[in-house]
C-alpha cells in the first residue's frame, strides 16, 4: 500500500484521537507545571507540584500506600484470575456442548456496572444482615464469619476477589481460544510416550499459552493501575476502613475535588502524570520481557 | 488477540500460516468431546461457579419484583407475591424511557464512529510499510495507558470552547475517541493475519484501495468487529462521569445519570432502584447473548496463531 | 513496544505537550457584571444544587419568589451529590454555569473563592444578628470577605427509639453520664444494640465523636484555644474525648468497622438498635425508613471528667448559596440571594425542605426539628474539625475518621490518633494568636 493511501485511512482516527484524547490529556499533564488558585491558572511552578507529592502530607503517607495497594491488586488479580481462567478454560476445552453456554454465563458479571457490583457485594458481606456470614455460621464455620469489608486485613482481598469474579470471563474466553490453537498432534504424541496430563500441560500446553498470558497480564496491569470504580464502590473515596482499600486514582479523586487545598489542580495533575509514567513504564517493561520470551520460543 | 502489545514486526511472518482459525477448532471439537477433562466432579464445579457468577443478577431481578417493605425486612427473600409496581414507577416517574433512548443513541453512535474509524486505521497500520506507521501505531497504543478520566477538567474546557457542552453528539464523539486505542489494538492484529494475496487479486480485478478495503477486507474481519463493538458498548453504556459533567438538560441524560438521580430521590426505595438497574442491564445481556458466538469466533481467530 | 518506537512516542508527546501548554486553559477573567432584573425584562436564573431529593420543595419555594418578581423565572437543577464538586468546578469555570450555585461551606469553599468564581456579598447582603459560627461558613479565611448566604444549620445529636427505651425500663432520656451508660447496659442485657454506629464509612465518625464527646474536650472554649495556638490536639482533654470511643465500643454493633452507615440506619429503623448518633439531616431518612418508630432526640450528657459538666449540641452551616461571577444577570442573581437571607425564605426552608434554617427567628412545626433548633440555640458548640480544620489537606475530619477506625480496630491508641490529627493539620494550619 502506498504511504499516502495508508495515511488517508488513518486520518479520521488520528483526528478524533488527537482532539478528544491526546490533547486534553497532554493539557492535563501541562497543568502539573503551574501554580493554581482554584480553577484559575497562575505562574509557572517548575517541579514544585511533583516535589509536593513526595514531601507534603497527605501525599507523603498516602501515595506510597496507595501505590502498594495498586501493585497488590495487580499481583493478586494476576495470580487468582490466571489460575481460575486457565483451570476453567482447560476444563471447558473438551466440553463442546456446554462450552459456549458456560463461557457466556461466566462473562455476565462484566455487564453489570461496577457501582452496582460494589453495592450488591457490600450487602452480601455485611456483618449485620449479610447472608454470607449467616450461611457460614449456620454450617458451623463461625470462625470464618469475619467483618470482610471492615477489617484492613481482608478488605483489600475482597476487592481483589470481586474484581476477579467480575472479569474472569475474559481469561476464560481468551485462554479457551488459545487452547484451541495448541496442535493436538503434539499433546497426543506426548501422551503416547507416557506423559501424564499434568506433564503435558506443564511441558507443552503452558509454554504455548505464554503469549496469551502475556497479553492478559499487560492489560491487567493497565487496568489494575487505573483501578477506580470498584474500590470507590466498596470503600468510598478514602479507601475505608482506615485507608486499607486506597488506590492512586482515589487519591487523585479526593485531592482534586474534595480537599480544601486551593492548589489542588496542580498537585492532582502531577499525580495523574506520575500515574501515567508508571503505567507506561510498567507496560513497556512487561512487553520487553514477553518479546524476549517469544524470541526464545521461536529459536 | 495479539501476542504482545505490539506484535507489529512479528505478526506478518506467521500470518499466512494462520488461515481461518474458527474452522480449525470446530473440526477438532467432535473428536475430543467424549473425553472431558476432570469428569463429573469438574462439571459440578463449573456449574457451581456459573451459579456464583449469576447470583447478583438474579438477586437484582428477583428484588425488583418485590415491594420495598418486603425487601427491607428480608433483603434476600423470594418474591412471594410478585409485583411490577417498581417498574411502572421507574419507567414513568423516573422517565427512563427518555434516558433509554438517549443512551441507545449515544452508545450506538459512539461505537459506530469508533469502530468505523478504527477499522480504517487498523487496515492502514497493518498494510502500511513506511516507518511512520510503526510510529503512529505506538502513539495509538500508548492511548491504552492514558488515564483519560483524570483529564476531566481539560476535556470540559475543550468542549466548552467548541460549544459542545450539553450535546449528545459531543458526548458520543468523546466516547468514540476514547475507544480508538483499544479498537485499533485488536483490529490491527486481525488485518495482519489476512493473507495479502486477497488484495493483490482484487487490485488485478481493477478495484481501488477503498473498494478492496470495503468489499474484501471488512467482511473478513467481521467477528473481530463484533468483539470490538461489544467490548466498547458495555463500558460506554455504564459510564456516568462524562454525561454528568458534559450534559446539562435532563432531557438529554443517559440511563446511568438518570439512574443516579433516581437513586438520590429514592434513596430508600430499593425495589424501584433494582427495577431501574434491571432496565439498564437488560439491553447489555441481550446484546451479549446474541454476540457471544461472534466474539468466541473472533477471539479464537485472534489467538490461534 | 520496542525501545525505538518508545523513543519516538516520547518525542511526539513532548512536542505536542509544548503546543498544549498555554492553549486550552481556563480563562480567569471575572468581571462581567451584567444588568437585567427588575426592569420588566424576562430573566431566567439557574440555581444549581446537590440536593436531588429536595427538588419538589425548592420548586415550591421558587414559585413564591417568581410570584413576587415579575419576569423572573428560577430554574432549579440538582446534581448527584457525590459528583457535585466536580460539576461545580467545571461549571463555574466554563461559559454556561449557574447564576446561583449552591456552594460548600467553611474550608471547602476556599478553592471556589480562590478561582474568583464568586461575587463578594459584603454590603449587599446583611447577616447581622446571625450566629457567628454560621456566618463563618460563608466567609473566606483568606480575605475575610463574605461570599455566600448560609442555607441551613445542621446539628448533631442522639436519635433514640422511645418505645424501645421504655420496654427496657428506661423512662427518660439520660441526663447524666452514669444514666447514659446504665441505659446502654440495660439495652445490652435486653439483646438490643444500644448505639448504631456505621464505622465502615469514615466520614460519619467525626460526627459520632461530636455527638458522644464534644463536652469532653470543651467545645467552643477548646476551639478558641486551639485556633490561637494555646493548645493543640494532643491536649489531654482532646485525647480523653477520643478515648470515649474505647469506653463505649461495647455498645456499638459487633464488627463495627464493617458496618456501613446504611446498615446502622437499618438496624435502628428495624428496631434492633435503640440509639443512632446523627445529624439533623438524617431525620427525614430515619422517618421515611420506618414511619412507625417513636422517634426522639437528646443531647448526650457530658462524659465524666469533662472541663464543664454541660451537654452541648454541636452544629455547623451548609448548603450556602452564592452568585457566579460570570453570571450575565448579576443584579437579578444578587436579588435572589438577598431574598435567601430573609425570614420568609428561612421559614419556607423549615416548612418545605424540613431543615433548620440558618436565618434566626424561624419557627418549626415539626417537634423534633424544633427541639434540635432549640438545643443548638441554648447550648451551641462548633463541629470543630469541620468548621475550622477543613481549610487544607489532610483535613481534620478525614484524620479523625481514619484515626477512630484504627482505634476501633485496636491498631492505635487514643493518644496516637490525637497525635496523628495534630501532625496532619499542622502541615497547613497556622494558629493566629
Amino acid at each position: 500500500m502506498k504511504t499516502r493511501t495508508g495515511l488517508a485511512f488513518l486520518a479520521p482516527a488520528l483526528i478524533l484521537f488527537g482532539v478528544f484524547v491526546l490533547y486534553p490529556m497532554l493539557t492535563a499533564f501541562s497543568y502539573a507545571f503551574y501554580e493554581w488558585q482554584g480553577t484559575s491558572r497562575q505562574g509557572f511552578a517548575g517541579l514544585s507540584n511533583f516535589s509536593a507529592l513526595v514531601n507534603r502530607a497527605p501525599f507523603k503517607t498516602d501515595l506510597p500506600r496507595a501505590l502498594l495497594h495498586n501493585v497488590l491488586f495487580f499481583l493478586g488479580t494476576m495470580l487468582v484470575q490466571n489460575t481460575i481462567g486457565l483451570t476453567v478454560a482447560t476444563l471447558l476445552h473438551r466440553r463442546a456442548r456446554t462450552r459456549r453456554m458456560l463461557q457466556t454465563l461466566y462473562a455476565m458479571p462484566y455487564l453489570v456496572s461496577p457501582i452496582v457490583i460494589g453495592y450488591l457485594w457490600t450487602l452480601l458481606l455485611s456483618p449485620t444482615f449479610g447472608p454470607v456470614n449467616q450461611l457460614l455460621t449456620k454450617i458451623g464455620l463461625e470462625q470464618f464469619a469475619l467483618p470482610w469489608l471492615g477489617d484492613p486485613k481482608t478488605a483489600l482481598w475482597v476487592v481483589i476477589l470481586v474484581s476477579v469474579w467480575q472479569w474472569v470471563g475474559f481469561p476464560v474466553l481468551l485462554y479457551g481460544a488459545a487452547l484451541g490453537g495448541v496442535p493436538e498432534e503434539l499433546t497426543e504424541a506426548a501422551r503416547v510416550d507416557g506423559a501424564s496430563h499434568g506433564q503435558v500441560f506443564r511441558r507443552i500446553t503452558f509454554p504455548l499459552l505464554v503469549p496469551a498470558i502475556g497479553t492478559v497480564s499487560v492489560l491487567t496491569f493497565i487496568f489494575a493501575m487505573e483501578a477506580f470504580a470498584l474500590p470507590f464502590a466498596f470503600g468510598g473515596s478514602t479507601g475505608n476502613p482506615a485507608g486499607s482499600t486506597d488506590f492512586v486514582s482515589l487519591l487523585f479523586y479526593r485531592s482534586a475535588f474534595d480537599s480544601g487545598a486551593v492548589d489542588a489542580i496542580g498537585t492532582s495533575s502531577a499525580l495523574a502524570t506520575v500515574l501515567f509514567l508508571i503505567i507506561f513504564g510498567g507496560a513497556m517493561a512487561a512487553t520487553k520481557v514477553l518479546r524476549r520470551h517469544e524470541r526464545r520460543m521461536a529459536s | 488477540m495479539t501476542t504482545t502489545l505490539t506484535s507489529a514486526d512479528a505478526a506478518p511472518a506467521d500470518a499466512a500460516s494462520t488461515g481461518t482459525g474458527p474452522r480449525r477448532t470446530r473440526r477438532r471439537r467432535g473428536r475430543g468431546a467424549n473425553d472431558p477433562v476432570g469428569g463429573a466432579g469438574a462439571s459440578i464445579l463449573l456449574w457451581g461457579y456459573a451459579v456464583l457468577a449469576l447470583a447478583p443478577l438474579v438477586i437484582m431481578v428477583l428484588n425488583s419484583f418485590r415491594t420495598n417493605a418486603d425487601f427491607i425486612t428480608n433483603p434476600l427473600g423470594l418474591p412471594t407475591s410478585p409485583t411490577v409496581a417498581a417498574y411502572e414507577e421507574a419507567w414513568t416517574v423516573g422517565s427512563f424511557g427518555t434516558y433509554f433512548a438517549n443512551s441507545l443513541t449515544v452508545t450506538a453512535g459512539a461505537v459506530a464512529i469508533s469502530t468505523a474509524v478504527s477499522t480504517m486505521a487498523a487496515y492502514g497500520l497493518a498494510r502500511g510499510r513506511a516507518r511512520i506507521f510503526r510510529w503512529l501505531e505506538s502513539l495509538f497504543l500508548s492511548g491504552l495507558m492514558l488515564p483519560i478520566h483524570l483529564a476531566i477538567l481539560p476535556v470540559f474546557f475543550l468542549f466548552d470552547g467548541f460549544g459542545l457542552i450539553d450535546s449528545r453528539l459531543g458526548l458520543a464523539l468523546m466516547y468514540a475517541a476514547a475507544g480508538v486505542p483499544f479498537s485499533i489494538f485488536v483490529l490491527t492484529t486481525f488485518f495482519r493475519q489476512l493473507p495479502e494475496e486477497l488484495e493483490e487479486a482484487a487490485v488485478l480485478d481493477g478495484a481501488n484501495a477503498w473498494q478492496t478495503f470495503w468489499r474484501i477486507m471488512v467482511p473478513m474481519v467481521r467477528p473481530a468487529l463484533a468483539t470490538v463493538a461489544v467490548f466498547r458498548f458495555v463500558p460506554i453504556w455504564n459510564d456516568f462521569l462524562y454525561p454528568l459533567v458534559l450534559l446539562r438538560s435532563e432531557s438529554k441524560y443517559t440511563l446511568p445519570v438518570g439512574l443516579t438521580n433516581f437513586f438520590g430521590e429514592n434513596a430508600t426505595n430499593y425495589s424501584a432502584l433494582f427495577a431501574g438497574l434491571v432496565i439498564t442491564t437488560i439491553p447489555l445481556i441481550v446484546l451479549f447473548l446474541f454476540a457471544t458466538k461472534q466474539i468466541v469466533a473472533g477471539l479464537t481467530a485472534g489467538m490461534s496463531k | 513496544m520496542t525501545p525505538r518506537t518508545l523513543r519516538s512516542t516520547l518525542t511526539l508527546i513532548a512536542f505536542t505537550g509544548v503546543l498544549a501548554v498555554g492553549a486550552c486553559a481556563p480563562s480567569s477573567d471575572t468581571d462581567t457584571s451584567g444588568s437585567g432584573g427588575g426592569d420588566g425584562k424576562e430573566t431566567t436564573l439557574t440555581v444549581w444544587s446537590w440536593r436531588v431529593e429536595d427538588e419538589a420543595a425548592y420548586n415550591k419555594i421558587f414559585d413564591a419568589y417568581e410570584a413576587k418578581h415579575e419576569g423572573v423565572t428560577v430554574e432549579f437543577k440538582p446534581f448527584k451529590a457525590t459528583e457535585y464538586n466536580k460539576i461545580l468546578a467545571t461549571g463555574l469555570a466554563g461559559s454556561d454555569g449557574p447564576d446561583v450555585p449552591q456552594v460548600r461551606s467553611y474550608g471547602q469553599v476556599e478553592p471556589t473563592i480562590a478561582s474568583k468564581s464568586l461575587v463578594p456579598l459584603d454590603g449587599k447582603v446583611d447577616l447581622s444578628g446571625w450566629d457567628e459560627n454560621v456566618v463563618n461558613s460563608a466567609k473566606s479565611k483568606a480575605d475575610g470577605k463574605l461570599y455566600s448566604v448560609p442555607l441551613a444549620r445542621q446539628t448533631v445529636q442522639m436519635f433514640y427509639n422511645k418505645s424501645l427505651f421504655k420496654k427496657h425500663g428506661i423512662d427518660e432520656a439520660p441526663t447524666t453520664w452514669a444514666d447514659f451508660t446504665a441505659a446502654g447496659d440495660k439495652l445490652l442485657a435486653g439483646d438490643v444494640t444500644p448505639i448504631a454506629v456505621g464505622a465502615k464509612d469514615d466520614w460519619t465518625l467525626p460526627i459520632v465523636h461530636e455527638v458522644l464527646a464534644a463536652p469532653r474536650f470543651g467545645g467552643a472554649a477548646f476551639q478558641k484555644e486551639v485556633l490561637s495556638g494555646q493548645t493543640s490536639f494532643t491536649d489531654p482533654d482532646f485525647v480523653a474525648s477520643i478515648d470515649v470511643f474505647t469506653q463505649l465500643a461495647k455498645y456499638f454493633p459487633k464488627n463495627v468497622t464493617g458496618v456501613a452507615v446504611t446498615d446502622a440506619q437499618t438496624l435502628f429503623s428495624a428496631e434492633k438498635a435503640a440509639m443512632f448518633p446523627g445529624g439533623s439531616f438524617d431525620m427525614a431518612v430515619l422517618k421515611k425508613a420506618n414511619p412507625g418508630i417513636d422517634l426522639g432526640v437528646f443531647e448526650v450528657p457530658a462524659p465524666t471528667g469533662s472541663p464543664e459538666d454541660k451537654a452541648t449540641t454541636p452544629g455547623w452551616a451548609d448548603g450556602n448559596f452564592a452568585v457566579n461571577a460570570k453570571s450575565p444577570q448579576r443584579e437579578a442573581a444578587l436579588e435572589l440571594v438577598k431574598w435567601m437571607s430573609t425570614k420568609e425564605f428561612g421559614q419556607m426552608v423549615a416548612d418545605e425542605v424540613k431543615q433548620i434554617s440558618a436565618v434566626p427567628g424561624v419557627t418549626y412545626n415539626d417537634p423534633l426539628l424544633r427541639q434540635m433548633a432549640d438545643s443548638y440555640e441554648k447550648s451551641p458548640s462548633p463541629y470543630l474539625l469541620l468548621t475550622d480544620f477543613r481549610y487544607g489537606s489532610p483535613s481534620g475530619t478525614d484524620l479523625m475518621g481514619k484515626g477512630v477506625q484504627q482505634l476501633l480496630l485496636g491498631s492505635k491508641t487514643a493518644a496516637q490518633v490525637a497525635a496523628d490529627i495534630d501532625a496532619g493539620v499542622k502541615t497547613w494550619f497556622k494558629p493566629t494568636p
